[in-house]
């Protein structure tokens, strides 16, 4: 195995998601926890994997995998999502399944969640589902040192890329972009009435988005009366027929319509007759509708907000557009909290070199001491032991501190480090426990990453 | 307290200017919520520390002066864009929006310069101002000229974003707005207090004019300030009774405001009246 922490990584990444495999193998391969633990299990005491993380969601299914000692990554994967799942990735035409390594792989997960890899770029979910498949990984014993320290930087890497940048705003579907569009023409939408025009799947998103933004009166009307009133009692609904439009229109604050009429389900003459009963107050119509439902003439009306698919799409795009356009800043914050990381991850291999030369100095210490004990009063011994003890530290501060400094330096760095060595005659081990490596001061950790997870 | 003044004078636009900074900052960085979070913090207490400068500024040239410094067209001005500032924030701090002061900051710091740098001389007040009567009709004025000026502000910015949403082109401007009709509420709430305070000025007006034994309806200001009012009060009045809503309700106060704004003009520069301040 390679050394912990005094090179390289030694980690990869192998999986498939949406911009390999169709959603058929995706769906195929998503593993449960169960599945996950025999995974890691697998891992762990077939590739003597000494840490080891799956992150299985919708979109992706992802194996990292630290210090695994097998030829060909790819082939393992397949191999065990066959053992799983029964799926023989191998057999398809297709080569679903991608691999990364070192360096690559841990800016992939970086990547992943920061929601740059995302079907919708920087949605925020996949922020959850890494979490859960870090926390899952730690109760089934595939966590450790490097992943820990690795998923305390991912995480937080991520939440800087939400908080300082506009990654994750803006609506990215055409029914969120309708409500968010109706929060900032009424305000707040707790107060409101909702009309839904249709009972069929658009109006079932709508009331999910519309109920989600606080909404709890809902009217539903639609042709035919049973399925309206299904509806109704499904969605806690109040149901009206068809016909009774014109004179539950003016109660409404929002219409939502998607029938699959051919001819305009809301006249522009209905809503002028609303509007002269509502007093002017603003209605807000989201036309989901193709042919549109809504006489496009009613926009012309003063306070009626019509929005039809064309326009939420618009709205939709300029999201996406903004979203893009924020993608080299996350890129930065990326490399910033990566190269933080793999600057601790170097600094590891400082540790054996520091401890071996402090214990150098105390073992001459030590024999000196020991040599000259016949001249010190018994009672002097003690106070002699602390003297040179005190000298030792204070000697060793400053070299200690520069070759902690040195880790994940450059090579002149790494040339000073091998000249303390040879200078002391200081075999410094390279092969020690990884969890050595924990203790290893690191004055840049930012304070609370391991407050942002919770307690394992 | 006297020595205060020339500092506060010189004070009082570089503050107002940090706080145009500030709020350029959060209506440029809203949404990121970390590069924000300082502007934030900073913005409303550079303001708050200016309006509370401001208003020791007023106070030590009352003490000073011996009435209240409105006695001339700077000062008038300086008592404007303290009102302005304080409307501001009573408003920011009722609704919790930040966004909207980068567009009311500038008008204040404006007004406070030209204040600033031309009203260092203090006016001796007219015999004819009786000090109580004066003052609160003056006093009642300016505040209701900071209301009025808020709302007409938030009346553009409702347009604007009217405007936005109808035609689905939305902006920069779009996602830094606080609701289309959280905007309708602000500008019709500070035109309602406005015209409140307008009419107390008015009153208060009348009243000094008939202890000062002049003709206050002989003087086209009070004719065109009556006017001037009676248009706002139909504005508010259309709004809440008649169902005039949106922009029919916003263009109503802004002709209202309008109106207003000229006939202190016209007054002021051409027409020779006790009513001036020239």
């Amino acid at each position: 195995m390679t050394a912990f922490g005094s090179g390289p990584l030694d980690v990869f990444c192998v999986g498939l998601s949406y911009h390999t495999s169709p959603i058929e193998v995706r769906d195929a391969v998503v593993l449960n926890d169960e599945e996950v633990s025999r995974a890691i299990d697998a891992l762990r005491e077939r590739t003597g994997a000494a840490e080891a993380m799956i992150l299985s969601t919708c979109n992706r299914t992802e194996f990292y995998a630290r210090g695994a000692r097998v030829p060909d990554p790819a082939a393992f994967v397949a191999s065990l999502l066959r053992e799983l799942k029964g799926v023989d990735l191998q057999l398809q035409e297709a080569k679903h399944l991608y691999t990364l390594r070192e360096e690559d792989s841990v800016r992939h997960l970086f990547r992943v969640a920061c929601g740059l890899e995302s079907m919708v770029l920087g949605e925020p979910q996949i922020l959850g589902q890494v979490k859960d498949a870090s926390e899952l990984a730690a109760r089934v014993g595939g966590a450790g040192p490097v992943t820990d320290r690795l998923l305390d930087s991912v995480l937080r890497c991520a939440k800087r890329a939400r908080s300082e940048t506009a990654i994750g705003r803006g609506p990215v579907s055409s029914a969120y972009a309708g409500v968010s569009l109706a929060a900032k023409v009424l305000g707040t939408l707790g107060d409101k009435r909702v009309l839904l025009v249709g009972a069929g799947e658009m109006s079932a998103l709508a009331w999910t988005h519309l109920k989600d933004a606080g909404v709890t009166q809902f009217m539903v009307a639609n042709r035919t009366r049973e399925r309206g009133e299904s509806f109704a009692q499904t969605y806690c609904a109040r149901a009206v027929s068809l016909e009774a439009l014109p004179v539950v229109l003016p109660g409404a604050d929002i219409v939502v319509s998607a029938t699959r009429a051919e001819q305009h389900v809301v006249t522009e003459p209905m809503v002028r007759a609303a509007m002269k009963i509502r007093r002017n107050r603003p209605l807000f119509c989201l036309d989901l509708a193709v042919p549109r439902d809504i006489d496009p003439l009613a926009t012309k009306l003063p306070n009626v907000f019509l929005h039809d698919l064309d326009a939420l799409g618009q709205i939709v795009a300029q999201s996406l557009a903004q979203r893009r356009a924020e993608i080299p800043r996350v890129e930065a914050i990326l490399e910033e909290e990566l190269a933080r990381f793999l600057k601790w991850h170097r600094s590891l291999a400082v540790k054996p070199t520091v401890t071996a030369f402090r214990q150098h100095f105390e073992q001459v210490a030590k024999d000196e001491l020991e040599r000259h004990r016949g001249r010190f009063h018994p009672e002097d011994v003690s106070a002699a032991e602390s003297l040179a003890h005190g000298i030792i530290q204070k000697l060793l501060h400053r070299p200690t501190t520069q070759m902690r400094n040195a880790a994940g330096g450059d090579l002149e760095a790494a040339a000073r480090l091998e000249a303390v060595r040879d200078l002391f005659g200081i075999e410094a081990g390279r092969d020690e426990d990884p969890s050595a490596g924990q203790d290893l001061p690191d004055a840049e950790q930012t304070k609370g990453t391991h407050a942002d997870r919770d307690p394992r | 307290m006297r020595s205060l003044v020339p500092l506060l004078t010189t004070l009082l636009p570089a503050l107002y200017a940090l706080g145009v900074a500030a709020y350029a900052r959060i209506y440029t960085t809203v949404g990121a919520e970390s590069a924000v979070s300082s502007s934030h913090r900073w913005g409303p207490r550079v303001l708050r520390g200016a309006v509370m400068l401001h208003l020791i500024y007023m106070i030590s040239r009352g003490i000073a002066e011996q009435h209240l410094p409105l006695a001339s067209v700077y000062d008038f001005m300086s008592a404007t864009a303290l009102s302005l500032a304080a409307v501001y924030l009573y408003v920011e701090m009722r609704q919790g929006i930040r966004t909207t002061g980068i567009f009311v900051l500038p008008l204040v710091f404006l007004i406070q310069m030209v204040a600033s740098a031309y009203g260092t001389v203090s006016p001796t007040i007219k015999p004819t101002l009786n000090p109580i009567w004066f003052e609160l009709h003056t006093l009642a004025a300016v505040l209701g000229y900071g209301a009025f000026f808020v709302a007409a502000i938030y009346g553009v910015l409702f347009l604007l974003l009217y405007r936005e949403i109808k035609s689905n082109r939305l902006s920069f401007f779009f996602n830094r707005m606080p609701p289309l009709e959280t905007l309708g509420r602000m500008n019709m709430s500070a035109a309602s207090a406005g015209l409140v305070l307008l009419a107390f000025a008015i009153f208060m007006g009348i009243g000094w004019g008939r202890l000062a034994g002049m003709d206050l309806f002989a003087d086209p200001k009070t004719w065109l300030t009556i006017g001037a009012w009676l248009l706002l009060g139909f504005a508010v009045l259309a709004y809440h009774r008649l169902g005039w809503r949106g922009p029919r309700a916003v263009y109503a106060f802004l002709a209202g405001f309008t109106t207003l704004l000229v006939s202190r003009v016209i007054t002021d520069l051409f027409v020779q009246s006790f009513h001036t301040f020239r």
